[in-house]
């Protein structure tokens, strides 16, 4: 037996950490739910009940299943829209931001990242200079300053939020680079007269994918909680977009006063999404890449 | 290198750091699309008063003489005036300094107060239900928005129960008479018991919500940081030579498993203060975090130019303060 198993071939890259990753149970659970919450997204349109902005001021501040009311199974907001529809849809623009901020980020990031490492000298100088420069903001703070140039609107949060992790992203690329540069299957195939973009992209991109797709999970629970944070300000996003955050936005005055589930139901969400995402991203890390520690 | 001079090379470096936040938090006026003052003076302003701020602001001279006022007098926290209320940004600042570095610090001591302790206990019990129970804080801690937590205190604590204020620093009957704007301290330089306590009552709500991600930071750096250092060799030696349990745990552990707890603490500041940004909002909190949050509403650009720079600056110093910290705590690191 146990001379079988050390004659067998060794397993791709991918298969190994895919066999890390299931036995990571916590991991999986997590990405079962990450996928239930996707689904919700995507499915919005098929599972609402109703129109999630429209308001119906007859049906105000309703509550929900526990007050035996299936028509609005987790009651309704100030302005009588069902809150449950509002999430499901919810759903769909918290993902949309996060997959956004994240394409934003992993397209600049590695960029910066790249042209960094691979140039060194001057260029590498200057462009490190500039991510110290953005990386010595308070988070929030920078992305606040942003909408207060840009103005508010869904496209400049998401904007703002990526500003925050392109430089992050940036370092991260670039220290992986800088690794990885100076293996010599790289100098052998530069010896052979191999060019900077094949180089780039046949050697060095294959092998700083691990860390990223790890930060760019953790990133993803970061940035949903921003996108929330900033709807909760109310800076960011439309008060009438069902975000997870702006929903929140209005609930201490109704708070007080009991009706407690226009609050509870959207945090809840936020919580679970961004715990999902963060657990993600640590399963990932330990089935990728062991040996790193963001 | 000898550690003035890594102190030295650190400060000279922050320098070029600053300036390029200076340049930035200066460009954001003139980064807006369209004429800053009139925006600013929006929908009231007449022509001559949009032509009035826009001397005041110095928006007709070049460009690098505005920056170089703008800096020579942002070095001495001049950012000019508050478009909306008239008094100077820095006045507007400093009256309300004091209400967030007092919610701050009060977070950060629950943070080390509780998380320190949690953090040894569970890495002392590792994998007992304590040591779970930790594990589990300190991942859920990170991924609850602190809003929503501050909003979850005030139904269970203030709506519900009615133990604690929802809102403010202080009740208007408390006599309360400002001297540092730090309320604590006042009311006990003042001599005024009842004071002292209606300002803890209005503090603990919002203190715990800002310091939930600071607490399960620190209760994981400690408890992995102290695994660690329990496994040395030098904790052998140091219960081969008979000392109590206690000591060793206290006196040659946790001073070691330290370390990067400070470390952590001073990376976390620029989340503590978005944290206080949104803890100052749900609980009317009259801090910095409300006045930023307030003038970007109203587009007040002077005082959103003066709040973002200072906190950036505060953040650039603390961060250097940790770093000659950490070269002072630990004496292998050598640079």
């Amino acid at each position: 037996m146990s001379i079988n198993k050390t004659a067998q071939a060794p397993r791709s890259f991918i298969g190994e950490a895919f066999k890390q990753f299931r036995k990571n149970r916590l991991a999986v659970t997590s990405f079962i739910l990450v996928i239930v919450i996707m689904l919700l997204g995507v499915l919005a349109p098929l599972i609402a009940l109703e129109d999630p902005v429209n308001p119906s001021p007859e049906n105000r501040l309703q509550p929900g299943f526990w007050a035996g009311n299936f028509d609005h199974p987790l009651g309704t907001d100030e302005l009588g829209r069902d809150i449950y529809s509002r999430i499901v849809y919810g759903a769909q623009i918290s993902l949309k931001v996060g997959y956004t901020v994240i394409l934003i980020t992993a397209i600049f990031g590695t960029l910066f990242g790249l042209i960094s490492a691979y140039y060194g000298g001057m260029i590498d100088l200057i462009l490190m200079r500039i991510t110290d420069i953005f990386l010595s903001f308070p988070p929030l703070l920078l992305a606040l300053s942003v909408i207060a140039i840009l103005g508010t609107g869904l496209e400049n949060a998401m904007l703002a939020i990526a500003l925050i992790y392109i430089p992050q992203m940036a370092r991260i690329v670039r220290s992986s680079v800088l690794t990885v540069k100076e293996l010599p299957y790289v100098e052998a195939s530069k010896s052979l007269g191999a060019k900077n973009s094949f180089i780039i992209i046949g050697h060095i991109l294959p092998n700083i994918l691990a860390p990223s797709v790890v930060y760019l999970t953790l990133l993803l629970a970061d940035a949903i909680l921003y996108t929330s944070a900033l709807g909760f300000l109310g800076i960011g996003i439309d008060p009438s977009t069902p975000e997870w955050g702006a929903m929140l936005s209005k609930g201490r005055d109704y708070i007080i006063l009991g009706q407690w589930w226009v609050t509870v139901f959207p945090g809840i969400m936020i919580a679970l999404t961004v715990f999902a995402f963060n657990l993600l991203g640590d399963g990932l890390r330990e089935a990728l890449d062991p040996k790193m520690d963001v | 290198m000898n550690i003035l001079n890594y102190i030295l090379i650190r400060f000279l470096w922050a320098i070029p750091t600053l300036l390029g936040v200076s340049i930035l938090v200066f460009l954001m006026i003139h980064l807006i699309p369209g004429d800053p003052a009139q925006l600013m003076l929006y929908p009231r302003g007449t022509p001559e008063q949009v032509e009035a701020l826009r001397e005041q602001l110095g928006l007709n001279d070049p460009m690098a003489v505005q920056y170089f006022n703008w800096l020579k007098d942002a070095l001495f926290f001049d950012f000019g005036k508050s478009v909306s209320t008239g008094s100077s940004v820095i006045s507007e600042i400093s009256s309300r300094f004091a209400a967030t570095v007092e919610l701050a610090l009060s977070a950060l001591s629950i943070a080390v107060v509780v998380g320190i302790p949690l953090g040894v206990i569970a890495a002392r019990k590792k994998n007992s239900l304590i040591d779970y129970l930790c594990i589990t804080f300190s991942l859920g801690g990170v991924s609850i928005p602190v809003f929503w937590l501050g909003l979850m205190l005030i139904f269970v604590f203030a709506a519900t129960l009615g133990w604690l204020p929802v809102s403010g620093r202080i009740s208007m009957d408390s006599g309360m008479q400002i001297v540092t704007g730090f309320y604590l301290l006042d009311a006990l330089l003042i001599g005024n018991l009842y004071a002292f306590g209606d300002a803890v009552k209005h503090l603990i709500l919002p203190a715990v919500a800002l310091s939930t991600i600071p607490l399960a930071m620190v209760v994981r750096i400690t408890r992995s940081s102290m695994l660690e250092v329990l496994s040395q060799d030098y904790m052998k030696t140091a219960r081969a030579k008979g000392i109590p349990g206690r000591l060793i745990i206290y006196k040659h552990a946790l001073r070691n498993a330290l370390i990067p707890v400070v470390t952590v603490l001073g990376i976390q500041i620029g989340s503590l203060m978005g944290g206080s940004i949104l803890t100052e909002t749900v609980f009317s909190w009259p801090g910095l975090g409300s006045l930023i949050i307030d003038s970007i509403n109203d587009r007040d650009y002077p005082v959103i130019q003066g709040v973002v720079f200072l906190a950036t600056l505060i953040m650039i110093v603390v961060n250097l303060i940790v770093d000659v910290l950490y070269a002072y705590l630990d004496p292998r690191i050598r640079y």
